[in-house]
């Protein structure tokens, strides 16, 4: 009996302890405001992911030194691992969390219609980076908003430029089952009717699929004059490879899912040459502001590039942080209603978000795999003539 | 029809694969009654033990005083034979223990294996969540025959399962362990009163397993271009299908499962329109049906009661 006793004293006490400490610990960072950024840390997409958590880091790093905010900023990361399971809890977490102001996730389109409804129940703004799927923002939560554009803003200038300018009219498709993969098939199915293209077949694979070989054998026989890719780098990159293999030498193009290095290293430099994609955004190197943002990344010593959504999760740190610094942190009702009606001066232009929070700054930029480099179409050997592309 | 037969080959190739595991399993499961959940994840364990091989001889520069003639078959042979000592180690941790317990302990502690490998391989290896790239251990490019195109790593992989699968068999039928092994498949007790060795036997089994499922997980490796920590889960239960398919515990049997299983997902995604999708369920709607009408399998002799 003594001794329990003696042990509920001690508990006591370091509970008692404990609570000054953490109140302590309140005081002393009273004056922290949080932002949460979610994404692919690590699994399939963590090159993009986390090319753009160092982007946002920047953006809040820039913040802190700049001394226009009365309170430190500190960025939570949150891992969403392409999992849309995960991503709610990562989601739950920063909602949980009264130090958080503004979220900003995903680039995964599966894990942002996952987590907009839980932002939406907890009344928190998110900015979303770079998921791209038109149905997160069809919802209309005056919460979400999103500073990437969708991609059917995205593959509209794509297929203008596949089908009308380099003329191939027959395409077979492959995307895979995610809501990605399924929305590009279906916003590319309906610009290629617009365009008077044809669609031979039509093959959708889970997510994870390595053997491709048995699609593009048959897809060999269809003998289309391009396939269009509707997926992420990794399929996207064994796709690429297993054509070469298997000798199916046809123009492969997609949108932003492959905009990344790593399609390039996992392809192999000679399978991915001539893939054609195109990028949300304009070159960085042809803007000033962009130059500056590549050389601040290149200062920090990021391990990880900033891969091609890095300027995304750049800017939406900086819409939200203009945002924060109109209305404060303590609002979060009027901080959502300030970022829908931002007018933000970023580097690639201005952004406004239209009546469902969706950014109207939708720019493409082409790009084509040369050399084991993704280069500007218009700056490459390509458009000059000096190498051609499969005949459509 | 050359199209047509390079289907043959694609669902030969992948049959292949499926079979060097599924024997790894038929091996298992004759030899001890269990059946050996984490086999998978072994198979992974094996490319990635040569994929840290790699690393580091070409971090040591290895690759400029040896050709790759000579340094990938050492490299192959070192993580094959350090997988199947792994794989000799794990039972000696995992399976022996409970080798007279109800067969449902064996399975929990190998899932629970299958686990530790799994997680082991993704937290040791850097940046281990994301696939990885494997190294082109075979020669690029290939030959014609009139039309087809025949890829040298598509015939190194089919000669090589072919050789492995031939060398097994002929181990298993023709020398003294072998007998060994076939005697404890049939009868512990008595093999026991004969002589035999059942600890050392068990051993040998695990090691031959295992060994031909780190083949597996390199030639997978070597076809696909990239492996991944949890490559090792579907694998092991597409190999299990193939095992059950054919007949848990018959060689034989595995090679017409392994066979079976990636003719059905070659043939789905090739034949049937916007099939790739559905190419799992119907691979899986086979083993169903096997379970539901021929539980023994293809070959199987003694009915499989319940896992």
């Amino acid at each position: 009996m003594r001794r329990v006793s003696t042990t509920l004293t001690i508990c006591a006490i370091v509970l008692s302890l404990m609570l000054i400490f953490s109140a302590s610990g309140n005081v002393a960072f009273a004056k922290t405001v949080k932002i949460a950024f979610i994404g692919p840390l690590t699994g399939p997409n963590a090159a993009q992911g986390n090319g753009a958590k160092n982007s946002f880091d920047l953006a809040i790093k820039q913040a802190n030194k700049s001394g226009n905010f009365p309170y430190k900023i500190e960025m939570m990361t949150l891992d969403d691992a392409s999992d849309p399971a995960v991503a709610v809890s990562a989601a739950l977490k920063a909602v949980s969390d009264k130090d958080v102001a503004a979220a900003s996730g995903h680039w995964n389109s599966s894990c942002a219609l996952a987590t907009i409804h839980t932002f939406h129940s907890f009344k928190m703004p998110m900015v979303v980076w770079g998921a791209i799927s038109p149905k997160i923002t069809e919802y209309n939560y005056p919460e979400i908003s999103r500073s990437c554009p969708t991609l059917v803003q995205e593959n509209v200038p794509f297929a203008k430029w596949v089908i009308t300018k380099l003329g191939n009219k027959k395409f077979c498709i492959i995307s895979d089952t995610t809501d990605y993969g399924e929305q590009n098939t279906k916003a590319f199915s309906a610009l290629c009717k617009k365009y008077g293209a044809e669609i031979l077949s039509v093959d959708a694979v889970p997510t994870g699929t390595t053997d491709f070989r048995p699609i593009l054998t048959k897809v060999k026989g269809i003998n289309p004059s391009a396939i269009y890719f509707g997926g992420v780098v990794m399929e996207g990159a064994l796709v690429r490879s297993q054509m070469k293999k298997i000798g199916l030498n046809k123009v492969f193009c997609a949108v932003s899912g492959l905009a990344d290095p790593k399609f390039i290293e996992v392809a192999g430099k000679a399978a991915a040459e001539g893939t054609i994609i195109t990028k949300p955004g304009f070159d960085l190197d042809e803007l000033s502001g962009g130059k500056n943002f590549k050389a601040a990344y290149k200062a920090q010593g990021y391990s990880e590039p900033m891969g091609a959504y890095g300027i995304y999760a750049y800017e939406a740190a900086n819409i939200i942080l203009a945002a924060l610094k109109q209305v404060g942190p303590d609002d979060k009702v009027a901080l959502a209603k300030a970022l829908r009606n931002i007018k933000f001066d970023g580097i690639m232009g201005r952004t406004t978000f239209d009546k469902n929070g969706q950014t109207e700054l939708a720019p493409v930029t082409k790009l084509v795999a040369q050399d084991g480099k993704w280069v500007t179409w218009e700056n490459s050997d390509y458009a000059a003539g000096k190498r051609t592309l499969p005949k459509p | 029809m050359e199209l047509f037969i390079q289907q043959i080959i694609n669902g030969l190739l992948l049959g292949c694969n499926y079979t060097l595991i599924a024997i790894g399993f038929s091996l298992f499961f004759g030899a001890l009654n269990v059946v050996h959940f984490s086999h998978g994840d072994i198979c992974i364990l094996g490319s990635f033990i040569l994929l840290i091989l790699y690393g580091i001889s070409q971090a040591a520069g290895l690759f400029n005083t040896l050709p790759a003639l000579i340094s990938i078959p050492i490299f192959v042979f070192t993580a094959v034979l350090l997988t199947g000592l792994f794989g000799v180690f794990f039972e000696k941790i995992v399976i022996k223990p409970f080798r007279l317990s109800p067969e449902l302990m064996v399975l929990v502690a190998t899932v629970a294996l299958g686990i530790v490998i799994r997680e082991t391989v993704r937290i040791s290896y850097p940046q281990g969540s994301n696939p990885q790239i494997f190294p082109a251990i075979f020669p690029d490019g290939g030959f014609d025959i009139s039309t087809l195109f025949i890829r040298y790593d598509s015939l190194i992989i089919f000669v090589s399962t072919v050789a492995l699968i031939s060398g097994v068999f002929l181990f298993v039928q023709k020398t003294r362990m072998g007998s060994a092994i076939r005697a404890i498949s049939q009868d512990i007790e008595a093999a026991m009163m004969m002589g035999i060795s059942v600890n050392i036997t068990v051993s040998v089994t695990f090691f031959l397993g295992s060994a031909l499922g780190a083949v597996a997980g390199i030639l997978n490796g070597a076809y696909i271009g990239i492996i991944r920590f949890d490559m090792g889960l579907m694998g092991g239960i597409k190999g299990f299908s193939a095992a059950v398919v054919g007949g848990l515990g018959n060689i034989y049997g595995a090679i017409l499962g392994g066979l079976v299983l990636g003719f059905v997902e070659t043939f789905s995604s090739a034949f049937i329109p916007g099939g790739t999708a559905y190419k799992d369920v119907l691979a899986f709607l086979v083993v169903i049906f096997f379970l539901v009408f021929k539980p023994s399998g293809i070959l199987g002799e003694k009915v499989f009661e319940k896992v």
